[in-house]
Parts: structure tokens; sequence; C-alpha cells
């Protein structure tokens, strides 16, 4: 009797306690009010994007390993976006299992962030990373590669170089978005589409790129003018076309182009 | 004649004691809300072993009792979410919550709170924007310190 009294004490806790929890957390709330305290967006890693890809259809993903070196470029803008898409190109290459391009990519990035004086910050990343992809650890090489990003931008963040930081992540945005387009657009499905609906991060790249005068770089301009072309076709309220896809792509290939290679 | 102006090397001083404060107190501010990174961290570790990401990004501050602060964030279909929220004030109790677009309350109902620790899991309908609303309920510190990371697989 007893133990069936405690039971029931318990019971009326645990009710307690849930009922609590869902009556602390309005149903709804008024998103308009929030404006002035909310916090910036933290930009997904490709991964993110990737992983969700993975979920919806079946990815050859060693087509989109890309392990070439590149351009070597001297603007510290050019270096910091060539940065964020050879990230991402390291996040293709884990979704490939391809690990001579995981460590391939590994060493470009650290050269890279050497380029722009963050070398140091990185180079027991790229370690990890080498022993990780021997060891066939994916998750471990996918955790590295995010830290690899993190302190990339950490130190460019502590010598105020946070418009370089957000240039890594548009770098990674970028090349992440014409991948994904590139496979939506060859097994089209309103689902995969859906994916591009991300219109307040693309709202967040054009405020940062709108504060960045002070680089005289003519590839920044353009991203700008394609950022202004893309917008339209991911905030439709209606579900995300074909052609809008297409077009996306078209775009973010353009782009990655030259992100990669020495056009003025 | 004796001068009201102090001497050279006080100058100095006073202004290396003021430096020296100021650092320390930064240094402060700064290890709170790394020591509130530390405890999201904890909550976070059980879900490593389910196959969850955690970021390395967070966003912290601190917050006063009944203070709300809201973060954006782009999640995708497909992918399973949970956010953590922890304090170093061990007799604070915080909250978190996520809201889509329109401001409906979107969480599952797995979504819990422990004290200092809090945490809520998404699975979200839609790819998009969601508001993650972190809050201190209570606190016996004016200003409580606060962390969120997030994970997802």
């Amino acid at each position: 009797m007893r133990s069936f009294f405690n039971l029931f004490l318990a019971g009326i806790w645990v009710a307690s306690v849930v009922q609590a929890k869902a009556a602390d957390a309005p149903r709804r709330i008024d998103v308009k009010r929030l404006s002035k305290t909310i916090e910036d967006v933290v930009v997904p890693l490709p991964n993110e994007i990737f992983g969700a890809l993975n979920k919806l259809d079946s990815v050859n993903w060693k087509e989109f390993v890309r392990t070439d070196k590149g351009s070597n470029f001297t603007e510290r803008p050019r270096i910091a976006l060539l940065l964020g898409a050879t990230i991402a190109d390291g996040f293709i290459a884990v979704q490939a299992e391809d690990a001579p391009s995981v460590k391939e990519i590994g060493q470009r990035v650290v050269n890279l962030a050497k380029g722009i004086g963050v070398g140091n910050s990185i180079v027991p990343h790229a370690k990890a990373i080498t022993e990780a992809a021997d060891r066939r650890d994916w998750n471990g090489v996918r955790q590295e590669l995010d830290r690899t990003q993190n302190s990339v931008q950490q130190a460019m963040n502590e010598v105020h170089d946070e418009k370089l930081s957000q240039l890594v992540s548009l770098g990674g945005w970028l090349r992440g978005t014409q991948v994904l387009t590139s496979v939506v657009d060859r097994h089209f499905s309103a689902d995969g589409a859906e994916l591009l609906h991300q219109p307040d991060l693309l709202e967040y790249f054009q405020r940062k790129l709108a504060n960045m005068p002070e680089f005289n770089v003519p590839l920044l301009g353009q991203i700008r003018n394609s950022l202004v072309e893309v917008k339209p076709l991911i905030e439709a309220q209606s579900p995300i076309s074909a052609a809008s896809v297409k077009k996306i792509h078209q775009i973010t290939s353009r782009l990655d182009e030259r992100i990669v290679t020495r056009t003025p | 004649m004796t001068s009201m102006r102090p001497d050279v090397s006080t100058t100095r001083r006073v202004a290396f004691l003021f430096a020296a404060a100021l650092a320390l107190q930064v240094a402060a501010s700064r290890a709170s809300v790394d020591d509130a990174h530390s405890f999201a961290l904890e909550s976070a570790e059980p879900y490593v072993k389910e196959g969850y990401q955690v970021r390395e990004d967070y966003w912290g501050g601190d917050l006063g009792v009944g203070e709300k602060k809201a973060v954006r964030q782009q999640l995708f279909k497909g992918n399973e979410y949970w956010f953590w929220m922890g304090t170093e004030v061990e007799r604070a109790k915080v909250s978190v919550h996520i809201y889509d677009a329109d401001g409906k309350l979107a969480e599952q109902t797995d979504s819990w709170q422990k004290g200092h620790f809090a945490a809520a899991h998404l699975v979200p309908k839609s790819t998009g924007s969601y508001f993650v609303i972190v809050a201190v309920d209570s606190s016996p510190e004016e200003r409580t310190h606060w962390a969120l990371v997030y994970g997802f697989k």
C-alpha cells in the first residue's frame, strides 16, 4: 500500500513537472517584438545542409570532390573567400569518404590560413584531420573541420579582422549552395529545393557585404549583385521551383569559378 | 612651491592599476561566459554518443532575472536539432524554447529544464528561420552569464 502511495506521489510530481514545463513556454510569441534583442545568425556548416540532402536522396559525393590547388592570391579578402570554399570542399570530401582528398584539402587550408596570418591557430587541427582521415573516422574529421573554421575565425576576430572572418563563412556558404543546387537540379524534388529557403541568411550576408567598402576587390561587388539576383528566388512563399534552382546553380557556379580562379 | 598635480610616476601607477583592474574585470566576465559554455557543453555530452555533431560556435552573454534573448537560426528540414543552455550560477534556473518564423512554439515535448541547465529539441517541419529564446527565470545574481550551443544529426 505504501509503495503504491509513493508511486502515486511520484506520478503527481512527474505530471506537475511536465505541466509546469508546458505552462512555462507560451504557445505563441510576437516575433516582431523581438527585433531589439535578436542575436546574429550562426552560419550553418556546409555539412549541416549536406546531411539534410543525404536523407532525401542518394548523392554521388565523389563527383563533387575538388582537390586542385587553385590560384594563389595576395588580396586578403580573396584568400578568405577561398579559405571558406576550401573548408566546404573538405566537408564534401568527407561525405565522399575520400581520405587522400581530405588530407590534401587539410594542407591547402593551412596554406591559405598562413596567407592571412592565422596559420598557427589551425596547425593542430590539420594534424587531427589527417589522423582522423587515416582512421576513417568521418565524424572526427567533420568535428575537426568545424574546429578549423572556428579557430581561423576566432584568430581573425582577435586581430579585429571580423570582416575577413565573415568572408570565410560566405565562401563556404556559396560553395555549399552551389553543390546543393547541382544535386537538386539533377534530381528535382520539392523537399530538396526547400533546403534553399534561407532568406535571413542571405540578408545577413548582404548586410555584412554592404559594410565592407574598404575592400577594393571587384569580386565582392559581383557577389553583392548576384545575391540581389538570388534573393527573390529563395524568398518565394510558394515552393521553390526547378527553374529557380537551376538559376541559383548558374549564379553560384559562376561565383565559385571566380573565387577559385584568378580573375579581376 | 609644492604642486597639487600628481607626479608622473604616480599618474603612471594609477593608470597601470586602472588598466590592470579593467583587464581583470574583462577577463572575469569572459571567464564566466566560458564557464557557462562549459556547462552548456556538459549538457550536450550524452547526445554526442547519439550521433549529434555539436557546433564549435556558440552564443553567450549575461541576462537579468526575467530577461530574454532571441537567437535567429537557419534550420533545415531533414535534420534533428538540440539546443543546450547552461550557466555557472548553480542556483539559477534557465530556460530555452524554440519558435518558428510565425512565432509558434515548435519544439518537441522531450525538451527539458533542470535548474541551471535547459535544452530544447526540434525536428523542423520546414526549412527556414527559427527563433531560439533563452531566459534566466530565477537567479541569486543580478546578472547571470549564459551560453547556448547546438548540435544536429
